[in-house]
């Protein structure tokens, strides 16, 4: 009986954390079918009292909202598949190989995530600037190819794979580059989830890096459009609300394809040391 | 299954919103294509003392491409390029759109190479900041001071490096449908704070002890729009003679906090707990006037399209001020002195043309909701068709502007009314400890007050 309690009151407490959760995200959806003058009414409806479309169909006013998203996708996925590449064949060589200096690489990788990105974006940008890479997704893919959260992350994934798979293939005559690609990879799908997820988000959402180095218009990203609607005095939280609602589906569309492997994924490599 | 339901509404919402999207950015490219072929190539010099000759080859003739950097409308902006392009077919001048509040991070940074813009937008408040990457303009000081005003104010060592083209200020926006409800008319418009207190309490609604419609309503903008602006009308700066040490403990700072209590706690026209801004519940229409400056114009236009309001100048003490109130300028174009001289050549005639360019001056001063800086511009029809603006005409050169303040000023002077309203502070206590907090964050600036060049300075 008392079993039965708790679980109701743990799973009450649940709810209402879930609900704390999604309610901002569900008011911001309501609100983008509402006018400015409602959002900001001193009586509040989380559901509008004028249903209105306008702020999707006028959400180019402000800029070019298709390119921005196409942009962005390209630039995510871009740089998705390659720091999963990267990190996976990274993780995979210091999971697996020994060799001297080994812990001291991982240790520098390891470092490169301690150091905040406000310390190195001057530098970054001046390298940038003098590489001639400006206002151009060089300077947004480049840079971001290899991620010391995604090499830590493969690194403890890859040492839970059986050595005696590998050397087993080694037997039968695999190359190494043959075993990471029909081995390794195949075997760390859980890892390669939880990257791709953490990766797709982080690139979809990063606004300041984008806004620094792009300049064209056609070429700027989803993130630094949204920003767009900040004005001077006054915000268009209509549009602003109806953009960020369509930006988010990418996302969840990701997400919800790949949840079960994302979360098996953290939780082997949250144990696995 | 159920995921892939799922995929595809997702999928169809964005496929929906890409059409809408596209839809949206074919009405704009045609609304883009208009504008280009409208834009009509003066035939003979334009301009007042400032001239823009069109038959001066820019560049030698040879093909040049320019950045402009911006915040806010992009069609504006394009307006006056391709008026400019329409006359030097060989400029091509990229318009670069950015967010307000970054545009102040990444512009110092793009400006401190070869490769930033050649000429960007700026506002006065971040003054320091810019003022080491502009060049001079290249225009003489005797014609930008023939017609415009406030041009000494910007003279550094002998140059100009931008200049305002609008002036923005704050006056009364009333709510006219409570203004008819309490059987007030239009003989009824304040001309002194006497006067406003008076009408104040007439727009004021109350249940029992409980405020239902506030008179009029300051919060959140009280040290902008009251405190930082009506010792002038009592014949105080904000500065001292020094243009350094602040003055904001001083009689008349005290005496304007005074009256703002007083029109809370003994009149009773607002609360300090009746709507966090007092601009926003005027929106909300729950306050019936409100000081607010002229972005406020566009604000009610856009967001709060449903008020119908009016405008008037901002209520004096005794009728015949010092200065009505503080003013701040929108600034023209700024030259970026690290661009290749070419550019910096375009850059510098594209200023020109855009000061010479009444119509130009019109529609930013519009869209600002600014007061044109241009002389000639004073009584212009358009401008006077804005309410916001007519209120001004009569008597915009009794207007001052300090000077690019530190924001100390205002957050010190904000942190002091909060003291007083919310934490019982005396006027006398916060407005001291104001004074000193500026001084000591004033430390290491470099501002100096230009109060002393206003045209009725004492």
């Amino acid at each position: 009986m008392r079993r039965k309690i708790s679980s109701i009151a743990l799973n009450i407490l649940l709810l209402m954390l879930g609900v704390i959760t999604v309610y901002p995200f569900v008011w911001m959806l309501c609100s983008s079918f509402k006018k400015n003058s409602e959002i900001m009414a001193l009586e509040q409806h989380l559901l509008p009292q004028e249903f209105i479309l306008d702020n999707y169909v006028n959400m180019n006013a402000h800029f070019n909202f298709l390119r921005f998203f196409i942009n962005s996708l390209v630039v995510t996925l871009v740089v998705t598949v390659l720091v999963v590449y990267t990190s996976t064949l990274c993780g995979f060589v210091l999971s697996k190989y020994k060799f001297k200096g080994r812990n001291l690489i991982f240790g520098f990788v390891l470092s490169t995530m301690m150091v905040p990105w406000c310390v190195t974006i001057i530098p970054k940008y001046s390298m940038i600037q003098s590489f001639g890479w400006m206002d151009s997704y060089k300077a947004l893919i480049i840079p971001a190819m290899f991620s010391g959260f995604g090499i830590f992350m493969m690194k403890q994934h890859i040492s839970s794979l059986p050595d005696e798979i590998l050397e087993a293939a080694r037997i039968d005559g695999a190359n190494e580059f043959y075993i990471f690609q029909r081995i390794v990879f195949p075997m760390s799908k859980n890892g390669i989830s939880s990257i791709a997820i953490f990766q797709f988000l982080w690139t979809w959402e990063d606004f300041l890096w984008p806004y620094l180095v792009i300049n064209t218009q056609e070429k700027q990203l989803l993130a630094v459009g949204l920003k767009m609607f900040n004005g001077q005095y006054s915000t268009d939280y209509g549009a602003l609300f109806a953009a960020t609602a369509i930006s988010i589906i990418p996302v969840l569309l990701i997400y919800l394809f790949f949840q079960k492997q994302f979360i098996a994924g953290i939780a082997a490599s949250a144990v696995k040391g | 299954m159920k995921k892939k339901m799922l995929a595809a509404m997702m999928a169809a919402v964005l496929a929906v919103t890409g059409l809408a999207g596209c839809g949206g950015s074919t009405e704009k490219k045609e609304a883009e294509e208009k504008t280009e072929a409208k834009a009509d190539v003066p035939k003979e010099p334009f301009g007042d003392t400032i001239k823009y000759d069109l038959t001066v080859e820019i560049n030698d003739g040879k093909d040049i491409s320019i950045e402009l950097w911006e915040w806010g409308s992009d069609d504006l902006f394009q307006q006056v390029i391709d008026g400019y392009t329409a006359i030097h077919p060989n400029v091509s001048i990229k318009l670069v759109n950015n967010p307000w509040e970054d545009y102040w991070t990444k512009l110092p940074l793009a400006l401190d190479g070869e490769k930033g813009p050649a000429i960007f937008n700026i506002h006065n408040s971040y003054h320091e900041n810019l003022i080491n990457y502009l060049a001079p303009l290249d225009i003489p000081l005797e014609d930008l001071q023939a017609d415009f005003t406030g041009v000494d104010a910007h003279v550094i060592d002998g140059n100009v490096y931008y200049i305002d083209y609008g002036m923005m200020t704050g006056s009364v926006y009333y709510n006219k449908k409570m203004w008819e409800e309490a059987g007030l008319t239009d003989e009824d418009i304040p001309k002194t704070w006497d006067e406003m207190r008076e009408v104040a309490k007439k727009l004021t609604i109350k249940d029992g002890d409980k405020l239902i419609q506030a008179g009029l309503n300051f919060n959140d903008d009280f040290h902008q729009n009251y405190l930082l602006g009506l010792n002038y009308q009592l014949g105080e700066n904000l500065f001292q003679e020094d243009g350094k040490t602040p003055n904001v403990n001083s009689d008349a700072m005290k005496q304007v906090m005074q009256m703002l209590v007083d029109m809370y706690e003994t009149d009773g026209v607002g609360s300090k707990d009746f709507g966090e801004k007092g601009s926003d519940s005027f929106g909300q229409g729950q306050s019936a006037m409100v000081i607010q400056w002229g972005h406020f114009y566009n604000t009610l236009n856009t967001t709060w399209s449903d008020i119908d309001f009016g405008v008037f100048e901002i209520p004096t003490f005794d009728g015949e001020p010092y200065a009505y109130n503080r003013y701040n300028g929108e600034s023209t174009f700024g030259v970026n002195k690290n661009a290749p001289a070419d550019q910096q050549a375009v850059a510098q005639d594209f200023v020109k043309y855009f000061l010479a360019n009444d119509d130009a001056q019109v529609a930013f001063n519009l869209a600002m909701s600014t007061f044109p800086a241009k002389k000639s511009l004073a009584d212009n029809e358009k401008i006077l068709e804005n309410p916001s603006l007519k209120v001004l005409s009569e008597h915009i050169d009794h207007y001052i502007w300090p000077g690019p303040m530190p924001s100390t000023v205002e957050t010190s002077l904000k942190k002091a009314g909060q003291d007083i309203f919310f934490n019982g502070v005396d006027i006398e206590t916060a407005l001291d400890e104001a004074q000193e907090n500026i001084i000591k964050d004033m430390k290491n600036s470099s501002f100096e007050s230009v109060e002393n060049l206003y045209a009725y300075a004492k």
